[in-house]
C-alpha cells in the first residue's frame, strides 16, 4: 500500500497526512505511571461507589433537600454527556448530511461518547436513592409519559446499552477477526452481513434517541421554574441543551483527536479537522443566535448586560462560545493545530458552562442553603471520569480507534499477552465479490 | 371561633355523608379532570379546581404559634420527633425535613416588632410540578386533590425536590431505604376514613381550617372584605399561585417574608409540557424525525457500501464500518 503524499502545508507547523481508517496504537508502554494513577483514582472512586450502595446517601454527599441534585447528576450526567455527544453530532453529519470525510473519526467519537454515557449512568445508578425500583422502566403502563425524567431514565440506558454498543460492536469484532483463529473468522463472516443489514436501521435510533434525551436534559429544568435565574430559565432550554450537546460533541472530538494524536505521535489530517472545525463554528453560531433571540423575546437583554454577578457569568459563558465560533471562521486558525486545539477546548468549556450553570450557580432556591460537594462526592465524580479515561486509553491501544493512514497499520493488534495468530497480510480470498462482502465486518 | 367550629362541624357532617354521595352527585367533572381536565388539555395554564376539591385555609393572623398541629401531624403520620436542636428532649425541627411534614415557623422583623407565624406543609397544587415530573408516577394527585407518594414506584431521583416551587418534598438522606417525606393531606390515615387532616383537627384557634376549596376561598374573601386593612394585599395566597394550590394563606405581612415564593399564575406543568406534549404526542415527533433520517441514511448508506467494496477489492482487507 502506498503512503499518501502530505498535503500542502501552508503553516509549516506539522506534517499533514490523510486519515484513512482506524489504526491501533502498537508501540510504547500501555501502563504508564499516569495511567496507573488514573486507575488508582478510578478504583478509589468505584470502591466508594460500592460502599455507598451499602450506606445511605447522607454520609457520602453534601446534597441536601434544597440542592437535591449534586455534581453526580449535574456534572457527570448533565454536563459530561454533552461532551459525549460526539457520536450524535458526527454521526448525523456523516450519515444524515453525507459528510463522508467524517466516517474515519467516528470511532474516536463513538468510544469517547460511549464511555461518557457509561460512566454517567454508573454515577446515576449510585446517585438515585431507590435503584431497586428501576424495574418499572420495563413496564410501560407505569410510565409517566409527560415527565422529562422518564424520557432520560429510559432513553439514556437504552442508547448506551443498545445503540452505542451496537455501533461499537464492529470495533470489537474486527479485533477478533484479525487476532482470532480460523474458526472465529468463519463465525464472524456469518455475523458481519447481519450487522451490515441492521446497521442503517439501528443508527436511525442512535440519532433520534439522543436528540430526545439531550433536549430532555434541558426540559428537566423547565419544571424548576423560578428557582433558576431568568437568564438561563427559558422555554427554549431543551433546544439550547441539544445544540450545546452538538457543539460540545464536535468540539470534544476535535480536542480528543488532537490530544491523543499528539500523545501517540500521529500525524493530523487537516482536511477532516477543518471540516469538524467548520461544523463546530456553525453549531456555536446557531447556539448564540438562539440564545440572543430568546433573551430578546423574553426581554432579558437588559439583565444580561447589567454587569452584576449573573450577567458577568452569562457574558463569560457566551464569550467562550462566541469566541471559537468567530475564530474558527478564519481558515488560518482552522488549519493551525495549536489554535484549533485551543479553540475547540474553549468551545467545550463554554458549552459545559452552559450545561452546568443552571443547576449550580444560577440555581437559586428559596431557602438559603449552600451546597458544595463533599470529599467522597468529588472523589467519586473524579473516579468515574478516571474510569472512562483509563478505558479510553486501553481502547486506543487494543482496538483500531484512532484514525491514521491505512499504510501505517500492519494489521497486528497489540496482544493482550496471550499468543495470537495475527493476520499480517491480506488473506488470499476468492475473487468472487459476494464472498468478499461476507468476510467484511 | 364559634363560626369556625360550626363550619368545621358542617364539613365533618358533609364528609360524613360520604364521598360516595359526592362522587355520585358529581361524576362528570371528576371524570373530566381525571381524563383530560377541561378543554382536552392535560396541563391548562390556569387549572380549574374540581368541585369536590378539598383545601386548608391558614390564617396567619389567627395562629398563636402553639404548634399543636405539629405533634398531631407526627402522631398521625408515625413520624419521630426531631430532637436534634433540643438535645433529645422535644420536637424542635428547623424546617420541613425528613422527620417533619408540617411545621409552624416564626417570621420576626429585626428592627420592628412585626412578626407572624406561618404553617408550612405541602401546598397540594392543582397542577403539581412534582407529579408532572415524577418518572414512574410515584407521586399522584389523588381524588379530592391530595398529592401522595407511593414507595413502591419511587426510584429516588429527587426530581420532585427540584421541581417543587415551595421546596416541600424531603428526602431521607440518612436512610438506606430512603423515602420522600411530604404532607399527604393525611390521605390514607384520615381522609379515606372521612376525617379531616390531623393538623386542622388539632388546631385550637381555628388558624388552619379544613373544607372544600370553593368554600374556604369564599371564607377567606369574606374575612378580607370584613377587615380591608388587615390582610396583606387583600388577597389569598394560593388562589392563583402556580396555577392555584389547595392550601390557602391569609397573612398580615408579605407572603415572601413568610417564606412563600413569589410565583406567577401559570402552572409549571403547563410551562414545562406545552411544547413537548405536542412533539411527543403518540411519539409523532420522534417517528417523523426517524423517517426523515432513515431516508437520508439509506441513501448515503448505498454510496458508502459502494466505496467499501471498491476499497476491499483494492486492498484485500475488509473496510471499517
Amino acid at each position: 500500500m502506498k503512503i499518501t503524499e502530505p498535503t500542502d502545508d501552508k503553516r509549516g507547523t506539522i506534517l499533514i497526512n490523510h486519515w484513512q481508517c482506524g489504526v491501533p496504537v502498537t508501540h510504547g508502554p500501555v501502563l504508564t505511571p499516569f495511567l496507573l494513577m488514573l486507575s488508582g483514582l478510578a478504583a478509589v472512586g468505584v470502591g466508594l461507589a460500592v460502599l455507598r450502595f451499602f450506606s445511605p446517601l447522607g454520609p457520602f454527599s453534601a446534597m441536601n433537600d434544597v440542592y437535591a441534585w449534586g455534581i453526580w447528576k449535574t456534572f457527570n450526567v448533565m454536563t459530561l454527556t454533552a461532551l459525549g455527544s460526539g457520536p450524535l453530532a458526527l454521526g448525523m453529519a456523516a450519515w444524515v448530511f453525507n459528510r463522508q470525510k467524517l466516517h474515519v473519526v467516528m470511532r474516536t467519537a463513538l468510544v469517547s461518547g460511549f464511555l461518557f454515557y457509561a460512566t454517567g449512568l454508573i454515577a446515576l445508578g449510585f446517585d438515585v436513592g431507590r435503584p431497586w425500583n428501576f424495574y418499572s422502566a420495563l413496564m410501560p403502563w407505569r410510565w409517566n409519559s409527560e415527565s422529562a425524567m422518564l424520557e432520560i431514565s429510559i432513553c439514556m440506558p437504552l442508547y448506551c446499552s443498545v445503540f452505542l454498543s451496537f455501533e461499537i460492536l464492529p470495533l470489537i469484532l474486527e479485533r477478533v477477526y484479525y487476532t482470532g483463529g480460523e474458526q472465529s473468522r468463519v463465525l464472524l463472516s456469518r455475523i458481519a452481513p447481519i450487522i451490515r443489514k441492521a446497521y442503517p436501521f439501528v443508527i436511525i435510533g442512535a440519532y433520534v434517541i439522543p436528540l430526545m434525551h439531550q433536549s430532555s436534559l434541558g426540559g428537566l429544568l423547565l419544571l424548576a421554574g423560578t428557582k433558576i435565574n431568568p437568564l438561563w430559565q427559558s422555554p427554549v432550554m431543551p433546544l439550547l441543551y441539544l445544540i450545546a450537546a452538538v457543539f460540545c460533541g464536535l468540539g470534544f472530538t476535535i480536542f480528543l483527536l488532537m490530544i491523543v494524536c499528539l500523545r501517540y505521535a500521529r500525524t493530523l489530517d487537516a482536511a477532516i479537522l477543518a471540516e469538524l472545525a467548520n461544523l463546530l463554528s456553525g453549531a456555536c453560531f446557531v447556539f448564540i443566535t438562539v440564545r440572543i433571540i430568546d433573551l430578546i423575546w423574553r426581554q432579558q437583554l437588559r439583565a444580561a448586560f447589567a454587569f452584576d454577578k449573573m450577567s458577568l457569568l452569562f457574558l463569560f459563558e457566551s464569550a467562550m462560545i462566541l469566541g471559537p465560533a468567530v475564530a474558527l471562521r478564519f481558515r488560518r486558525i482552522r488549519e493551525t493545530p495549536r489554535a484549533l486545539l485551543n479553540m475547540s477546548a474553549v468551545a467545550c468549556l463554554g458549552g459545559m458552562l452552559y450545561r452546568f450553570i443552571p443547576t449550580s450557580i444560577a440555581y437559586m432556591p428559596l431557602r438559603s442553603t449552600t451546597y458544595f460537594p463533599s470529599a467522597p462526592e468529588l472523589v467519586m465524580a473524579a473516579g468515574y471520569i478516571a474510569l472512562g479515561s483509563v478505558a479510553f486509553v486501553l481502547a486506543v491501544n487494543y482496538f483500531a480507534v484512532l484514525p491514521c493512514e491505512a499504510s501505517t497499520w500492519d494489521h497486528t493488534f497489540r496482544p493482550f499477552g496471550w499468543p495470537t495468530k495475527a493476520a499480517t497480510s491480506p488473506i488470499v480470498m476468492p475473487t468472487s465479490p459476494t464472498v468478499v462482502q461476507e468476510r467484511a465486518i | 371561633m364559634s363560626v369556625t367550629l360550626s363550619r368545621r362541624q358542617a364539613f365533618k357532617a358533609m364528609i360524613g355523608l360520604g364521598g360516595t354521595a359526592v362522587s355520585a352527585l358529581l361524576p362528570a367533572p371528576a371524570q373530566a379532570r381525571a381524563s383530560s381536565q377541561g378543554h382536552g388539555e392535560e396541563h391548562p395554564e390556569h387549572p380549574v379546581a374540581p368541585t369536590n376539591a378539598i383545601a386548608m385555609l391558614y390564617d396567619s393572623t389567627v395562629c398563636t404559634g402553639c404548634k399543636a398541629c405539629m405533634p398531631a401531624c407526627n402522631e398521625a403520620n408515625g413520624l419521630p420527633s426531631d430532637t436534634l436542636l433540643s438535645g433529645g428532649i422535644w420536637d424542635m425541627p428547623m424546617g420541613l425535613n425528613a422527620k417533619t411534614k408540617n411545621i409552624i415557623e416564626l417570621y420576626q422583623d429585626q428592627h420592628s416588632d412585626e412578626f407572624a407565624f406561618v404553617k408550612k406543609q405541602c401546598m397540594h397544587c392543582l397542577d403539581p410540578a412534582c407529579v408532572t415530573g415524577c418518572p414512574f408516577g410515584s407521586l399522584v394527585k389523588q381524588d379530592l386533590g391530595a398529592v401522595t407518594w407511593n414507595s413502591s414506584l419511587c426510584i429516588g431521583c429527587r426530581y420532585c425536590e427540584v421541581a417543587c416551587p415551595f421546596e416541600v418534598p424531603q428526602f431521607q438522606w440518612q436512610n438506606w431505604n430512603p423515602k420522600i417525606v411530604k404532607c399527604e393531606f393525611c390521605y390514607d390515615q384520615r381522609l379515606k376514613e372521612d376525617m379531616q387532616p390531623a393538623c386542622t383537627a388539632a388546631c385550637p384557634t381555628g388558624a388552619v381550617i379544613f373544607g372544600k376549596r370553593t368554600d374556604l376561598l369564599a371564607t377567606a374573601k369574606e374575612r378580607i372584605a370584613a377587615t380591608p386593612q388587615k390582610y396583606f394585599e387583600n388577597r389569598v395566597y394560593g388562589e392563583h399561585e402556580a396555577g392555584g394550590t389547595q392550601v390557602l394563606y391569609l397573612s398580615s405581612v408579605s407572603f415572601q417574608k413568610l417564606g412563600l415564593p413569589k410565583l406567577g399564575t401559570a402552572s409549571f406543568g403547563h410551562y414545562a409540557t406545552k411544547v413537548t406534549s405536542v412533539l411527543y404526542k403518540w411519539l409523532a415527533g420522534p417517528v417523523l424525525v426517524a423517517g426523515v433520517f432513515g431516508f437520508f441514511i439509506r441513501r448515503n448508506w448505498e454510496r458508502h457500501e459502494a466505496e467499501r467494496r471498491e476499497h476491499e477489492e483494492k486492498t484485500g482487507f475488509p473496510d471499517q464500518l
